[in-house]
């Protein structure tokens, strides 16, 4: 018998039994749903967070000190250990392109023209190359020493009035002053720039750590009190490597040759480090594959979970089939009378199952993929839909059907007629 | 014994169950069918009819002895292979019509093909035609449900004749019609073995096995005797007003199983 009859008789008696076949094939519908939507929330969850890396930003390195044992994401456990020399002379490394401290300032709000902008993410003072060149839309980087900010376009768009080059900005800062700095440049986005801001969205003024750090940082590390100038004795958190190029042995070089000198006697940082506090020095990449690593696992879970609900699914598939098989005893006998061969009434009921397969299957992959596109677009991320999946789901669907159907097809294969005739 | 005219031979069959004791369902059955021929089983419940039926059907196979189908010794024939002769030489007619509910008449009439893998141009030609000869063209659309016990069996006579079998097997054809329909529908058969098609058909009663050409009868897996019936007009084509009111022109004395086998004086015609 060919495929085609084969195929059109299956779909007859499927239906023939329309509510019994569409309940059995949501088995399979939110099984197949739910892998989707979680594989591709979690691709677009990972693009999200590649694709926001800059290919600019594949040559920082970001650093921070630590206990060695500690376990998280970036900056967990960090202690203040690197000071502005310390900066200085990593930066003079010719092994290093640029080197300076990283750190958050609490700020309040932001009044420009009059009008006040609550700034709840503070400020972020870092080195001047800290914002390329390139990301600039307008203006210039900040300079080192002076009050001058960049500001992403989100920071600017958020007054009435548009803030542009050259204006000024006054920031209440969470310790109480005020301080007024210089908008000199305009970032083309607003998504953060390092694994230290986040990737997200927001409103972001990038300013100098020197004066502003300087000026602001407070905490038990932050002056030692031996009489330095404030600016040098003040100790960041976190720091910025820069390498000369994105190529990976250059950034390996400038990692090795930054850590030895921090390690070395000559620097401030080097007291504190020891066993109980090592340096971490990583790229975007790496840090983020800590983090990917969390969501694969996460993700593998959760499929795995979902993956059962398939197989729930196909027992579904199973159960229906053999409950088939046994009603239609009588029809497999006439089908034998008239001349079926056994791989003909094995065909037809393994087609039937695979039909109920298939169709869960892609309706499931449809249903999946409407779930991580609202899901996507409800976190704000790109939806990602490899058409691999649709491809996979329906062989997903075609070896559910195979599965759960070969047994019951079996049984009605082996059907004798003389009995199967006979049958009421 | 048989000979090349004959579409069915069994010779010394013997089939056996074991139901805890041996049972012998037939007990050295010799028989020869004739092709174009029409021949009744008759015989009271348990006496070998439906294993006869089933060894004649190809669904069995015999314990001992040789039964040969259309030419095809089917004892040594794989499973496949008697799947294939049953298909192509055998139709069957059953009690309860036995048509696939979700098929309309058209498909199951088409149905047999489509296991001997014809195309479905082919299938639905064929069907069609046959459909028209049993006079339910206009009913091929229709579900076997949405059609009368007359007209299911009708239907039924269609598919097994679509694949020009060697033989018609016919069990208890009319035993679910009322007896109008069941003269409509032993004259259709009528037409159809007039048309040279050979027929068996087991019954119980006496006046569906009178309109056959000769009556086997069967009794605890053996064959007690076979009557010869005349034909009425001298050409096979029995009166049609038949019933129960038809004459019986049966040879009533007892004819032993030793005329098994004997050649029938008639010779097929429509061939």
């Amino acid at each position: 018998m060919k495929l085609r009859q084969s195929f059109r008789l299956s779909w007859r008696s499927i239906r023939g039994h329309r509510l019994r076949s569409a309940l059995t094939t949501l088995g399979v519908i939110i099984g197949v749903a739910a892998v989707i939507a979680f594989v591709a929330l979690g691709a677009s969850l990972q693009a999200g967070i590649i694709g926001d890396i800059s290919p600019d930003d594949q040559r920082n390195l970001y650093g921070w000190a630590a206990d060695p044992d500690t376990e998280g994401g970036p900056l967990a456990g960090a202690q203040f250990v690197f000071t502005q020399d310390d900066m200085d002379d990593v930066a003079e490394l010719t092994e290093v392109e640029a080197a300076y401290g990283y750190a958050t300032i609490d700020a309040q709000s932001v009044t420009y023209g009059g009008e006040t902008s609550l700034q709840g993410e503070g400020l972020i003072a870092a080195g001047p190359s800290y914002i390329r060149e390139s990301s600039i839309d307008e203006g210039s980087q900040f300079e080192m020493g002076e009050r001058e900010a960049v500001i992403n376009p989100a920071a600017a768009g958020q007054f009435e009035e548009n803030v542009s080059v050259g204006e000024d900005l006054e920031i209440q800062l969470a310790t109480g002053g005020t301080e007024t700095v210089t908008v000199v440049g305009i970032t083309d986005a607003s998504e953060g720039l390092s694994p230290f801001e986040g990737f997200e969205s927001a409103p972001r003024i990038y300013v100098p750590t020197d004066p502003f750090y300087a000026d602001q940082a407070v905490g038990p590390a932050a002056g030692d009190g031996d009489g330095d100038d404030e600016a040098t004795s003040v100790r960041f958190l976190a720091i910025v490597v820069e390498s000369p190029t994105a190529d990976e042995d250059d950034v390996d070089a400038a990692r090795a040759a930054a850590i030895a000198y921090l390690e070395s006697d000559e620097a401030d940082a080097s007291e504190f480090l020891g066993e109980d506090l090592a340096i971490t020095l990583q790229t975007s990449t790496e840090l983020l594959q800590q983090l990917e690593d969390i969501l694969d696992l996460l993700q593998n879970f959760i499929v795995g979970i979902a993956a059962i609900s398939l197989v729930v699914g196909s027992i579904g598939i199973a159960n229906i089939m053999l409950v088939s098989v046994t009603e239609r005893t009588r029809e497999i006998g006439i089908m034998k009378a008239v001349g079926a061969q056994n791989r003909d009434v094995l065909g037809l009921f393994l087609t039937e199952a695979i039909i109920l397969g298939v169709i869960g299957a892609i309706l499931g992959t449809i249903l999946g993929l409407v779930a991580a596109a609202l899901g996507a677009w409800y976190i704000d991320l790109p939806l990602v839909y490899p058409l691999e999946y649709v491809a996979l789901a329906i062989a997903v669907g075609i070896l559910v059907g195979v599965v759960s159907g070969l047994y019951p097809a079996w049984q009605a294969a082996k059907t004798d007629p003389i009995d199967a005739l006979r049958y009421e | 014994m048989g000979t090349s005219a004959d579409a069915v031979t069994l010779t010394d069959v013997r089939k056996t169950y074991h139901v805890g004791e041996p049972v012998h369902a037939l007990d050295g059955v010799s028989l020869s069918i004739e092709q174009g021929s029409h021949t009744a089983i008759m015989g009271p419940s348990g006496s070998g009819k439906s294993t006869l039926m089933n060894l004649v059907g190809c669904l069995d196979t015999p314990t001992s002895g040789e039964v040969s189908v259309g030419g095809n010794r089917i004892a040594e024939l794989t499973d496949r292979e008697r799947t294939d002769v049953r298909g192509r030489d055998v139709g069957f007619v059953f009690q309860t019509f036995n048509l696939m509910p979700r098929l309309t008449a058209l498909e199951n009439v088409a149905l047999p093909q489509l296991f001997q893998g014809a195309d479905r141009e082919e299938r639905y030609d064929r069907a069609r035609d046959l459909l028209e000869r049993v006079g339910l063209a206009d009913r091929a659309a229709h579900l076997p449900r949405e059609l009368s016990g007359g007209q299911r069996q009708r239907v039924a006579l269609a598919r097994a004749l679509v694949n020009d079998p060697a033989i018609v097997l016919a069990d208890e054809p009319t035993g679910n019609l009322d007896t109008d329909t069941e003269a409509e529908v032993l004259d259709l058969f009528e037409t159809f073995h007039d048309a040279g098609t050979t027929l068996i058909v087991v019954t119980h009663e006496r006046h569906v096995a009178e309109r056959a050409e000769r009556i086997v009868h069967l009794l605890d897996g053996e064959i007690e005797w076979i009557e010869e019936l005349d034909d009425v007009d001298g050409d096979g084509h029995r009166d049609a007003d038949g019933g129960d009111g038809e004459e019986a022109t049966a040879a009533l004395e007892g004819e032993s199983d030793e005329q098994v086998g004997e050649p029938d004086d008639r010779q097929p015609e429509g061939r």
